[in-house]
């Protein structure tokens, strides 16, 4: 509920200083809307928004899970093969290092305008802080605990997944709360470099016809939607990781 | 020929090309708390592991007896509890059990709680307590185990006096028909509990002599200072020889 209120409350903070921006420094509509016009055209619009919005949220979702699936396999296989270190992560670096937007056309042309070039670009985005941090998190074990389960007699799969998993759950949060925060971005390059559905092409739809109160109700789902899904993902690693008092200062 | 001990352990021992123990031999009988001493980074804990068979962060060059050696032959108290953050206390004591997929024997977790004087605390997590209480669950676990030798590495080192005078009789108490090799450079606890008594010196294991009474051994009985003086005069060559 407190949180709640917070998101109200900078939501209303954030309106007042757009509204006083637009009144004082009396920018055109065209240019700058006042969001009494945003929340006309969000109203007049809703369909035109509802129904793009799913789209978009659809590939983010899926894209979101699967990225999610793919670096948790990929931060455990780094972890239990050394071979894997030294096949894969040049590979994984190298993703990071080519921008998103020069893989975009690339995607589309190979998947085309559907959802899953999108949801490739949404997995590729936030592929590698999910594998890095849960990698990172899967090292990051106390040696000493590494011998007392070893004198237990644990096995691999055991000393796995009772122990440094759940030991690597506070790295691991970090990495999906980026996730969260950059999955949008992907779906949305997707859809400005080729799609017919989706915000981001309703976006560019919106600026070439000058409708830029149209633009900004799409951005502000946008926002909702980053938003939401941050929340969703810091609810449910607060609760898996409400031991460790360092993630919760 | 065969020899009687419960551990026999004789070789050399080194990291980076440094020799921490040239030509050691230990050899420790079953029942009996043997303390090595010895100052920071000369090999105690290292010992310690490769007697445990755990991965050492250097070379061995020797043998290693262990009579009846199986995998659950060994427990291991640290310095720190070790305790894992999102279990609960009687969990905790269990976790051996977990670890190896075994049926959960909470009434005799419940029952070595009440002998480390925590019967109430079994749904608590580890942070809600005490670094002395910590370390009490960490003994029930080890005795949890149920093992032959137990492997202590400066288990009462974090703790207050009070404390530490308290689970180190709670420890010997607790652990008297187990092994205990323990390592420390804590010259009082290792005159207190043990029934022998090893310095690292010279890259050598070197036998101290401890007074005649029986573990636990009070700091005000008579030959306790003298005692103590004489280690601490062969911790100190020890360390200016080293």
């Amino acid at each position: 509920m407190k949180k709640i209120f917070k998101f109200i409350i900078y939501s209303f903070i954030i309106v007042v200083i757009w509204w006083a921006i637009k009144l004082f420094s009396g920018t055109p509509d065209f240019i700058l809307p006042s969001p009494d016009v945003v929340i006309r055209s969000m109203i007049d619009n809703y369909y035109l928004l509802f129904s793009n919005a799913l789209i978009t949220l659809y590939e983010i979702i899926v894209g979101f899970i699967l990225g999610t699936l793919l670096g948790l396999t990929t931060g455990i296989q780094l972890f239990i093969s050394k071979n894997s270190r030294k096949l894969l992560l040049p590979f994984i670096l190298l993703s990071q290092a080519i921008p998103i937007f020069a893989l975009a056309p690339i995607l589309t042309l190979w998947l085309g305008y559907g959802i899953w070039s999108k949801v490739i670009m949404t997995m590729l985005i936030i592929y590698f802080p999910i594998t890095i941090s849960f990698y990172e998190g899967l090292k990051r074990i106390d040696p000493m605990i590494v011998n007392l389960i070893s004198t237990m007699g644990a096995g691999k799969l055991s000393s796995l997944f009772k122990v440094r998993i759940p030991f690597a759950l506070p790295q691991l949060a970090s990495g999906l709360k980026l996730a969260a925060a950059f999955a949008p971005i992907g779906a949305v390059i997707g859809e400005w470099v080729g799609a017919s559905k989706g915000l981001g092409y309703l976006m560019l739809y919106a600026s070439g016809r000058v409708q830029i109160d149209l633009m900004f109700s799409a951005i502000i789902i946008l926002g909702f939607f980053t938003i939401s899904l941050y929340s969703f993902v810091n609810i449910i690693m607060d609760k898996l990781t409400k031991w460790d008092h360092k993630s919760h200062i | 020929m065969k020899n009687n001990h419960l551990i026999s352990v004789e070789g050399s021992l080194s990291i980076k090309d440094k020799n921490l123990l040239n030509n050691f031999l230990l050899r420790i009988n079953k029942g009996t708390w043997t303390t090595i001493l010895g100052q920071s980074g000369v090999g105690k804990s290292t010992l310690l592991k490769l007697i445990a068979g755990l991965d050492i962060p250097g070379k061995f060059k020797g043998n290693i007896n262990i009579k009846n050696i199986n995998k659950r032959t060994f427990s291991w108290m640290a310095q720190d509890d070790l305790l894992l953050p999102w279990m609960n206390i009687i969990r905790n004591v269990c976790l051996g059990q977990i670890l190896r997929n075994e049926e959960l024997d909470y009434l005799k977790a419940e029952k070595l709680l009440q002998k480390v004087d925590l019967k109430n605390f079994s749904t608590h997590l580890p942070a809600t307590l005490s670094v002395g209480m910590r370390q009490r669950v960490a003994l029930a676990r080890t005795l949890m185990e149920e093992t032959e030798i137990v492997l202590m590495d400066e288990p009462f080192s974090s703790l207050d006096y009070t404390t530490r005078s308290y689970i180190q009789n709670l420890s010997k108490k607790l652990l008297k028909d187990k092994t205990v090799i323990m390592v420390t450079h804590d010259p009082t606890e290792a005159l207190i509990l043990s029934n022998r008594l090893l310095l690292i010196e010279n890259k050598k294991l070197t036998e101290l002599k401890l007074p005649n009474s029986n573990p636990i051994r009070s700091i005000n009985q008579n030959d306790f200072s003298k005692f103590y003086e004489k280690t601490i005069k062969k911790l100190q060559q020890a360390y200016t020889a080293s």
